[in-house]
């Protein structure tokens, strides 16, 4: 238990401002990721439930070349491959922009598989009444197909936020990447891993809880 | 029960629709559908008139169910013309969606919004559709729910009612809209039978109330009682149509009287029929 016993509580509060910016970042990159993430999935989700040619192949294509590549490799791409063709961006627009697009991919499919869970027969009551097929799935469509992809999709925000953690390997100072540095050049390891763990656990659970109330307000109320 | 059924009339009063003139309210002209090899209507002919209420009857799979969704274009006929209030509209062009707005249907599976409470799933056509302000769209929605025997359960959830209840609540989602006719299709073929009661009298009412309607039912009781006229299709083809209590009690076509036989609510007794080879009681 030696590892217990040199554990310093005040090493880690000396480092306090720096993996509150480290906090901070990761929070930025997840935000704004999992917002794209949500647009992105609704739209193309929306897309492929109603087979728009074309689009519809596009996105599926899309989803294919994310959902079969590790997010890493996807990472890399963007940070050493898009510059060469001239597209040059600062490591927090990698962090969100990579993110993103992973996210958004998973969620083209949680939002999919939600619409298309929407019986027909209830975009037909809407279509009677007089609604447009784009007023349709306003009115019917989404609200009860989002409901259904709410539990997926929220599965797929918490990864957006814990891949931001890979920004490590594009140098965007996040949590993960201000402790690994810190323990690097102080060698404690035990203290920095410790925070993360703690950190992560605490922000994916407020995560959860948040989502969770959101969830309750929105349940259908029946099962279709 | 007739002060009930002028209590529909009276909410429907500023009916702008109701033309008195002579066009029928639906007509159509030799309609073709079919899925595939499958044919579904063929060469059917129909109209109703203002205020009158047309039951059809038939087999399952005779097509009536589809001629409804032909009607009302949720589904798109092969060949032949249907007008409504004397506008064709089946040709290229029409807004199918404010054709729908003025004809009204009622599914065999309630079809109403699960994420709405009653109010909700009554106004949302007319708020979001016709562009009705909120406040009257609710009280037209609260003076149908009380035609409908339902005052009480504008803030319930459709799955907190009863079969019967939520065929009730999709009858009032459709008049909200002031529909020049309603289609019913087999409204009460989900129901348990205790509950059957309930919604034909609201659409008995409703019929009494002058509102023009084309309804496909296996209730012949209702049909008799309600209808003003009675089609019999099979097959895809009106086979007879006339005078309801004529149809049903002297029947002119064979198929008719063969369907009616088998229809075990004109049977006196299931004694009376056997199975045949075609596995079809006889």
């Amino acid at each position: 238990m030696d590892i217990l016993a040199s554990f310093e509580w005040s090493f880690i509060w000396e480092n306090r401002e720096e993996l509150w910016e480290g906090f901070k970042n990761t929070m930025k990159a997840s935000a704004i990721g999992i917002g794209g993430a949500f647009v992105i999935g609704l739209v193309l989700g929306a897309i492929r439930a109603h087979r728009i040619p074309v689009a519809s192949q596009l996105a599926a294509t899309y989803v294919e070349i994310i959902r079969n590549t590790p997010i890493l490799v996807q990472i890399f791409f963007i940070f050493y491959f898009l510059p060469r063709v001239g597209v040059s961006l600062e490591p927090f627009t990698v962090a969100w922009v990579a993110v993103m697009i992973w996210g958004g991919a998973f969620n083209t499919e949680n939002f999919r598989a939600g619409f298309e869970a929407v019986p027909q027969r209830l975009r037909e009551a809407g279509l009677a009444l007089g609604f447009s097929p784009f007023k349709t799935f306003l009115n019917v469509t989404l609200p009860v197909g989002g409901r259904i992809a709410l539990p997926s999709s929220i599965n797929t925000y918490i990864s957006v936020l814990k891949n931001t953690s890979l920004m490590l390997v594009v140098g965007y100072a996040e949590l993960t990447a201000v402790a690994y540095s810190i323990q690097a050049n102080t060698f404690r390891t035990f203290e920095m891993f410790a925070v993360l763990a703690v950190a992560y656990l605490a922000i994916v659970w407020m995560l959860s809880a948040l989502i969770r109330l959101l969830e309750a307000r929105l349940r259908l109320p029946e099962a279709l | 029960m007739q002060e009930r059924g002028e209590g529909i009339a009276a909410a429907l009063a500023d009916e702008p629709g109701a033309k008195t003139n002579g066009t029928p309210v639906v007509r159509a002209e030799q309609i073709h559908k079919s899925f595939g090899d499958n044919v579904v209507l063929d060469g059917i002919d129909l109209e109703v008139s203002t205020g009158e209420t047309l039951v059809v009857i038939g087999p399952s799979g005779s097509g009536k169910s589809t001629l409804l969704r032909c009607i009302n274009l949720l589904e798109p006929i092969q060949s032949g013309r249907i007008f409504f209030e004397g506008e064709e509209i089946t040709k290229k062009g029409v807004r199918v969606d404010q054709v729908r707005q003025r004809i009204g249907i009622v599914f065999q599976q309630f079809n109403l919004f699960p994420h709405l409470r009653v109010m909700d799933n009554l106004t949302l056509g007319a708020r979001r559709v016709k562009k009705m302000p909120r406040r009257e769209a609710e009280e037209r929605a609260r003076d149908l729910l009380v035609r409908v025997g339902l005052p009480e359960k504008e803030r319930s959830y459709p799955h907190q009612l009863s079969g019967g209840q939520q065929q009730r609540v999709a009858i009032a989602r459709a008049l909200v809209m002031q529909p020049h006719v309603m289609l019913f299709d087999e409204v009460t073929s989900a129901l348990d039978p205790e509950l059957v009661g309930e919604v034909l009298v609201v659409m008995r009412d409703l019929a009494r109330s002058g509102m023009t309607m084309i309804v496909v039912t296996h209730e012949m009781q209702f049909a008799r009682e309600v209808g003003d006229r009675l089609t019999f299709m099979d097959e895809g083809k009106i086979v007879e149509q006339g005078i309801p209590a004529d149809v049903l009690d002297r029947p002119k076509q064979e198929r008719t009287r063969k369907f009616l036989r088998r229809s075990l609510q004109m049977a006196h007794s299931l004694e009376e029929l056997t199975i045949t080879q075609e596995g079809e009681a006889e």
